[in-house]
């Protein structure tokens, strides 16, 4: 009882004795969102206040007993925890994103401005590391000479003696030649269209290179981060609520845990949970969805999503971004979830686009739902669904989360290239491919954060093996990270 | 009689053949020869199609012996493996030769598939050092079908054994590989059948050669990957077709030929499922990628839907279906002779041809009458859109659907139990001893006279359809009958909602009168129903019935046959097609006008330049060796081409001797198109402008067509195809008799092309007589007569002002070329077929025999292919024009069948029923739903004729039509302008028609046409390549730079947000208006808000709110 009250007085409420009655039967958790859906010009919290809000909560959950949905959803277990031990200092800040920002219009001034705001963010990376002059200058006067440009990748090709790639610049192309002897050849195999990079070699004067070397804008090895954080952080992704093979006993394991019911204690510091896409298997993806989903209701769906989140102890900061299956545009980069979905959630959820940069304790985390790695395992050798982190690696490789252009991953030609890494994050957080995959590069944290959704047929066929029920956790003192079982 | 006809075909062919070489014996083409070769039978054709000297002849003795096509193509291979063919070949050229050639043989020496379908074969080597057989299989393989993919493979395996080459021992990997990849490919092609993963790790491990192929598909695998052994990672969907059309389809042929043959190593057939081909069962299959503006006609097997009717009318059979041309009319003009449809049963797809003896649709009318339109000139309005509109306020039934036996046997579909019509009645009649002639129609007095006399059903005018309705609807309308009124032999009922619905569903015709519901001649119905004259109901509470049926049967003391026990559901496929073939943009003459000729590759503004670089093939003068690209030197010799290797230099004829590489006359040259067009148009008299040329040329040695060809072409509006021919692309539909008055030809023109009799043997003297059809003449549409004499105008031109000889066809109307000769030619295939053009019809369609369809390895099913003129094709042809690409040597005349042989035509045609009657046996077994099968004795079919004259003369057919050009001239999806318009009217349509639900319309419209447009359009916009406006330059994606990188011009986007919202309104609005479900409705929206956010900036709308606020 007293608990409940102090819980009040520390958000400036006042209770009546016949409001406390009523709570005092209530669980704490649902406490915490009553208290954050009071409207803040009340002082004094009346029983009609507390029924008409419970009301509404059990009004929804009414509703979603009349749905034909199998799947079952756990009470929250109940914890003793209060809210002041909860808030473990874990702050989290969005640094930018898309949302309410967009300015396509689609016409043609568009493209240019989105390839060449990419041209310019990575050229100013890479001039860093070398000189460069523009293609134009490559007259007959440079016959022989050896020279370097940066460009962007317009076409690869291959001969039976050489790989052929047409760079370009604002100011024109050149036709860069790797012979299959020379050494830069196997370099050339990572190569990807639309990507920028620094190529020297020896000018012909008549528009071509014969290339001696490539480079990349990588990053430079990273110090450990100076700052102190503390607390720890939990990532998801590809929840696919709504699927017939979405598992609902494994997220209820997940719930548990978090809630308090674990031994080792760890799950009392998570402060932030970052949701990198798909957090339900969305309508009309891919042909045929409509006979593999449990529920066909787009809004349901997320009606269900927003309840799996509400377990969740609220005094857990959460982070939702949207992913290819969601209820937003497919066009990359995606603003966040409309405001109607938004309203669903409990309020310790909040939403950003994809991809976007936020803080969780002053740690730069970089998330992206990571679309682009369909096409990097399909153009860069080496590279498969097996390890997503590899993937990841090349995006930290040539700075940009996405480059190849018109494959499968759809853009909006935005203004701005919000692929690009100008900054090195703490973390890159990917989802997408449902296979857990966590490294290091040069000082980042490389997350892919698997799946809650079991084999689908279409990956049987792919032979994409997932690997669902994994969670991520970084310990924010250390970026030290585990990998927590709920299978 | 027919040698008599085939004498005098190729009596015109020598003649025309003649003309032609001398010709080309100026030295003015690429060759000095006319290019194509004539084959006289199948073996000819085959060893010529594959170039293997000797086959036709070892072909010949295997015929001799006795042995079938497909033990043929296996003995053909061994005479290869034991070299007594394809001497002195290596190893792998024998397998490659044996493989060919045998594939030929099956397809009948037509198809492209034997030389474009088989890439290469290559050795392996598998883990324990042995080496195995990989067969390279092309995308042109499909048109060999399964039964020859898969004997292919056993062909291979056979001459693999011989040469001691090992079985291929595929790894875990390569195995999955396989699985992935078919499983890909079924995503982006048609299978006509797709194996179980199991299936395929079955064919795949155990198949002792490897099923190899070349990359047909832009799309990759993903799961496994950079195999060593597999050069690709593209999806090959040769490897798809012959495993899962060939081997795993057509599994019991192979066994059977392995255990013949006593080849082992393929026990492991009998492990793959027994499953039948897909498609197999009624099923509303037809009704998938509902297209938009291609109504459907009929759900599945819904009352309402086409009534089966057995039979072949003279322009039915061979997969086309005949429907009386008051339902084309009355079905907004959608369906036209020609038109494709697709069908529940028996195959999946059928043209539709005009047949008037068979029952037309029965509407209701806005006044509320219901009745039966069966002559389309009966009912004047019917051929104005807003007057039927105006006029019918419901399509009760669409009446019936003639399909012959033949195409239940070729599909081996079990026979549907048949309407009850009149030729059924009639040899019951006939059994019964009475004599059915002049009965078709019958009073009600009379049709129950005959049945209690002579003890037949009653006659189906008075037979309704009883066993759409339940008991209950029987006793209601019993009760109004009863409550009626009888006058005379009308009976007169309340006008009543719930009555009406009942006639309507018995296609009872009545009149509605005064609040009155009026069914003339009525006395069969009150008899069926139990009500005597004079109103009073009988016998009702000693009924044993628990159907309609049943109860009519006993209420009336007669029999009543079930009037229409299948329904065909049905909807439009493809329009139909009377065209000329064009090319884009479409040239006068290959000749090459580089970037200079702009954007419509125009030689006079390529002159304009002078002297313009392109590549063209290097030619040199034997006699004074001056180089150029011209076939004649100015020194009048023919010139010589010069081949050399395109990386050494090194001159050879074919192949590099040093590399190893094919060797190509093709050289970039600077060529004077100003001097060559200035002397073109000097030599010929002429002042030609706007002579469309190509932007480049594919051959393999860049050879140009003789720019002057151009200049004529332009002059008459010519235009040509890859390999130098004129041609006109009509759909196929049959024909087996006419009448002279339908293709518009005169009875002594007739007989002078040896038309002197009528089928019942009197002498040919109106043009109303029926004439037999002979096999290789042809009826085509009346465009096509336009379109035919411009060409010949050409020709006599080109013979005149270019060759120096006389003009030879000297047409001034199209109908001066009857009598004339053509090459029919199918796509896919290879080998043109001979046949005489003897009339034109009003159909958009080209009518010949089955046969000559056949011949050119068609059905009527809805394809299309085309003809040209003999002598175009005999001038202007040449294999130096064909692309190098694969599937350049297809849909060309590489061989020219002179004589059709029914014995060595497509099979399907060998189910041709050829019947006057169909007996009443007939009609019995197919209530049993006998297997087609089993009654084949019944029935004269093609088959049972071969080699006897019988083949070619003499057939009969079951119903008569009144004009094979019945029903409207176009199908309106042609006819209608937007996209917009023709759904409009198909939903309309579907409102209209009972048995068309038009919810589910609207939503698989939406679903598989309007959702997928949408959607892709949205994708491509965000994934597109851009253009130069100047220069039609491609950019896989925007340059940095503002300008084309190529020639300075502006660029601009290929997709736009015009082609991406093209759709979405309309579909919003479709899915609102017919109750669509909202997951489909959800879908739209999600696209509406992506188009939203794509299109709109966020700044515009906040500052749009801010002002607004």
């Amino acid at each position: 009882m007293l608990e409940i009250v102090q819980m009040f007085a520390e958000r400036g409420y006042q209770l009546t004795p016949e409001a406390l009655e009523i709570l005092s039967k209530k669980d704490t958790v649902s406490i915490d969102h009553l208290i954050s859906s009071l409207d803040a010009s009340t002082v004094v919290v009346s029983a009609e206040h507390i029924l008409s809000l419970l009301n509404g909560r059990r009004g929804r959950a009414a509703e979603e007993n009349a749905k034909p949905v199998s799947q079952t959803v756990n009470e929250p277990p109940a914890t003793t925890c209060t809210p002041e031990q909860r808030s473990s200092g874990v702050e989290v800040e969005v640094l930018r994103e898309i949302t309410g920002r967009s300015t396509c219009i689609g016409d043609y001034t568009d493209f240019v401005k989105y390839f060449r705001d990419r041209y310019v963010k990575i050229r100013d990376l890479l001039s860093k590391r070398m000189s460069s002059r523009p293609i134009e200058s490559l007259g007959a006067q440079t016959t022989g000479r050896e020279v370097s440009v940066i460009g962007m990748v317009m076409a690869i090709r291959n001969t039976s003696r050489a790989r052929v790639v047409e760079l370009e610049d604002p100011t024109g192309m050149v036709t860069v030649l790797f012979a299959r002897d020379s050494p830069a050849y196997e370099d050339s195999m990572l190569l990807v269209t639309d990507e920028v990079v620094g190529i020297t070699g020896t000018s012909d004067g008549r528009g071509r290179i014969f290339a001696k070397s490539i480079v990349w804008p990588d990053l430079q090895a990273q110090p450990q981060p100076l700052t102190a954080a503390s607390g720890g952080a939990l990532f998801l992704s590809d929840l696919h609520v709504g699927s017939n093979k979405f598992l609902m006993d494994t997220w209820n394991r997940f719930v548990s845990w978090i809630s308090g019911e674990d031994p080792t204690g760890l799950s009392s510091d998570v402060g932030c949970i970052v949701i990198a896409g798909d957090i339900v298997d969305g309508i009309g993806v891919y042909p045929g969805q409509e006979d593999e989903l449990e529920i066909k209701d787009i809004y349901e769906q997320y009606q269900l999503a927003a309840d799996l989140i509400s377990q969740i102890p609220s005094w857990v900061k959460i982070v939702i971004s949207p992913g290819n299956h969601d209820i937003v545009r497919q066009a990359e980069p995606q603003p966040a979830l409309p405001k109607e979905i938004q309203s669903l959630f409990p309020g310790n959820v909040m939403f950003v686009g994809n991809p976007s940069w936020i803080t969780i304790s002053s740690r730069p985390v970089l998330i992206y739902h990571g679309r682009s790695i369909d096409d990097f395992v399909l153009k860069i050798p080496g590279l498969s669904y097996r390890e997503p982190e590899l993937a990841m690696v090349e995006m930290l490789r040539r700075r940009h989360l996405c480059p190849i252009y018109g494959n499968r991953v759809s853009v909006a030609p935005e203004a701005e290239d919000h692929y690009v890494i100008d900054k090195p994050p703490a973390i890159l957080h990917c989802g997408h491919v449902h296979v857990v995959g966590i490294t290091r590069y040069k000082g980042v944290t490389l997350i892919n954060s698997g799946t809650w959704q079991g084999q689908t047929e279409f990956q049987k066929k792919m032979n994409i093996q997932p690997t669902p029920g994994i969670v991520p956790h970084v310990d924010l003192s250390t970026m030290k990270v585990r990998k927590l079982r709920f299978t | 009689m027919s040698a008599e006809y085939f004498e005098r075909l190729e009596r015109g062919l020598r003649e025309e053949m003649e003309i032609a070489r001398r010709a080309r014996s100026k030295g003015l083409d690429p060759e000095t020869d006319v290019e194509i070769p004539i084959a006289v039978d199948l073996a000819e054709r085959v060893e010529k199609l594959v170039s293997i000297p000797g086959v036709a002849e070892r072909i010949r003795e295997f015929e001799v012996q006795g042995l079938s096509r497909e033990e043929a193509a296996l003995a053909i291979g061994r005479d290869f493996a034991e070299g007594r063919l394809g001497k002195g070949a290596s190893r792998l050229d024998a397998i490659d030769m044996a493989i060919r050639t045998s594939v030929a043989l099956l397809t009948e020496g037509v198809v492209a598939a034997p030389i474009e379908g088989i890439a290469r074969v290559g050795l392996g080597k598998n883990d324990d050092g042995s080496e195995y057989l990989k067969v390279y299989y092309a995308g042109p393989i499909r048109s060999a079908g399964g039964t020859a993919q898969a004997l292919s493979v056993l062909v291979a395996d056979y001459v693999r054994r011989s040469m001691g080459i090992a079985p291929y021992k595929p790894t875990d990997e390569e195995i999955e590989r396989y699985v992935e990849e078919i499983g890909l490919y079924k995503r982006l092609q048609h299978l006509q059948y797709t194996p179980s993963d199991d299936e395929i790790r079955t064919i795949i491990r155990n198949c002792p050669v490897c099923i190899d192929g070349e990359p047909t598909e832009e799309e990759e695998v993903s799961g496994y990957r950079d195999l060593p052994r597999v050069e690709t990672n593209r999806v090959r969907g040769g490897i798809a077709l012959v495993s899962a059309e060939g081997i795993a389809l057509k599994r019991p042929k192979i066994k059977k030929h392995v255990s013949k043959l006593g080849i082992d190593g393929w026990g492991w057939l009998d492990v793959l499922g027994g499953e039948k081909k897909d498609g197999g069962g009624s099923s509303g299959k037809f009704l998938r990628d509902l297209i938009a503006g291609r109504p459907v006609f009929s759900h599945p097997s819904r009352p309402g839907g086409f009534r089966l009717r057995y039979g072949r009318s003279r322009n039915t059979g061979l997969a086309a279906a005949g429907i009386n041309p008051a339902t084309m009319m009355v079905l907004n003009q959608f369906l036209a002779p020609g038109t494709q449809i697709k069908v529940e049963q028996p195959g999946k797809a059928a043209a539709v041809a005009p047949v008037s003896s068979i029952e037309g649709p029965t509407v209701r009318l806005t006044n509320g009458d219901v009745v039966r339109i069966d002559d389309p000139s009966s009912f004047p309005w019917i051929s104005s859109p807003e007057a039927l509109r105006r006029n019918i306020s419901k399509i009760i039934d669409l009446g019936e659907i003639l399909v012959s036996f033949g195409d239940f046997m070729e599909n081996n579909r079990p026979l549907a139990p048949a309407s009850y019509t009149f030729e059924w009645w009639a040899e019951e009649f006939r059994r019964a001893g009475g004599d059915p002639a002049g009965m078709e129609h019958v009073d009600g007095r009379t049709a129950i006279r005959l049945s209690r006399d002579f003890g037949v059903p009653l006659h189906p005018d008075h037979t309704y359809l009883w066993h759409d309705i339940t008991l209950d609807e029987l006793d209601l309308l019993a009760d109004a009958a009863s409550d009626g009124e009888i006058d005379g032999d009308a009976l007169l009922m309340d006008m009543r909602e719930d009555v009406k619905e009942v006639l309507e569903k018995l296609l009872v015709h009545h009149k509605v009168r005064d609040g009155m519901i009026v069914v003339e001649d009525a006395l069969p119905l009150l008899l069926c129903l139990g009500v005597d004259e004079t109103g009073r109901r009988w016998r009702r509470e000693d009924l044993n019935a628990d159907n309609a049926l049943s109860a009519v049967n006993q209420l009336s003391g007669l029999v009543i046959r079930a009037r229409a026990p299948t329904r065909i559901g049905c909807r439009m496929g493809r329009p139909e097609k009377s065209d000329r073939r064009e090319m884009r943009p479409p040239p006068h003459v290959l000749f090459p006008t580089g970037s200079e000729g702009g954007k419509s590759r125009l030689v006079n503004e390529a002159a304009e330049h002078g002297f313009i670089e392109v590549v063209v093939e290097r030619r040199r003068c034997p006699s004074c060796g001056k180089e150029g690209f011209a076939f004649r030197c100015e020194c009048g010799a023919h010139t010589e081409r010069v081949r050399a290797c395109l990386s050494c230099g090194v001159r050879a004829d074919d192949k590099c001797p040093r590399c190893g590489t094919e060797t190509s006359a093709a050289t970039r040259m600077r060529i004077d198109v100003k001097g060559t067009l200035a002397r073109a148009l000097e030599s010929l008299g002429e002042r030609v402008d706007n002579i469309r040329g190509v932007m480049g040329l594919t051959s393999r040695d860049s050879t140009p067509e003789p720019l002057e060809k151009g200049v004529l072409r332009a002059k008459h509006g010519v235009f040509i195809f890859k390999d130098g021919t004129s041609r006109y692309d009509l759909t196929d539909l049959p024909l087996t008799h006419f009448r002279p008055r339908e293709i518009g030809t005169s009875v002594d023109a007739l007989l002078d092309l040896g038309y002197t009799h009528d089928i019942h043997g009197k002498p040919l003297e109106s043009d109303d007589q029926i004439l037999e059809l002979k096999v290789q003449d042809v009826v085509l549409c009346r465009n096509a007569g336009d379109w035919l004499l411009r060409v010949s105008k050409f020709i006599d031109d080109l013979l005149v002002k270019f060759y120096g000889l006389e003009p030879y066809y000297n047409a001034e109307r199209p109908e001066d070329l009857i009598g004339r000769l053509m090459i029919g030619l199918a796509p896919h295939t290879s080998a043109g077929v001979l046949c005489r053009l003897i009339g034109f019809t009003r159909a958009s369609a080209g009518y010949a025999h089955p046969y000559f369809h056949a011949a050119k390895r068609r059905n009527c099913d809805g394809d299309e292919d085309c003809v040209m003129l003999l002598m175009d094709a005999l001038l202007n042809f040449s294999r130096s024009y064909l692309p190098e690409k694969r599937g350049g040597k297809m849909d060309a005349p590489l061989v020219l069948t002179t004589r059709i042989n029914p014995a060595e035509v497509d099979k399907e045609a060998h189910n041709l029923d050829l019947s006057f009657i169909y007996p009443l046996e007939f009609y019995e077994a197919t209530l049993r739903n006998a297997n087609p099968k089993d009654v084949e004795g019944l029935i004269d079919l093609v088959s049972k004729r071969l080699g006897s004259e019988g083949q070619y003369c003499g057939f009969g057919f079951t119903h008569d039509t009144d004009d094979i050009a019945g029903g409207p001239r176009n199908s309106s999806y042609k006819t209608l302008e937007t996209m917009i318009d023709k759904m409009k009217s198909q939903l309309e349509l579907a409102k209209l028609i009972r048995a068309v639900d038009a919810t589910d319309v609207a939503e698989r419209v939406i679903n598989s046409h309007f959702l997928p447009d949408l959607m892709g359009n949205l994708r491509a916009f965000s994934r597109q390549s851009v253009r130069c406006v100047k220069c039609n330059a491609k950019y896989r994606r925007p340059p940095l730079s503002e300008s084309c990188p190529k020639c300075g011009g502006r660029l601009v986007l290929t997709v736009h947000e015009g082609s991406v919202r093209k759709y979405l309104e309309v579909s919003m609005k479709v899915a609102e208006e017919y109750g669509v479900s909202s997951y489909t409705r959800q879908r739209l929206e999600l696209i509406q808000m992506e188009i939203e956010s794509l299109f709109r900036s966020d700044k515009v709308k906040q500052t749009g709110l801010a002002d607004f606020v």
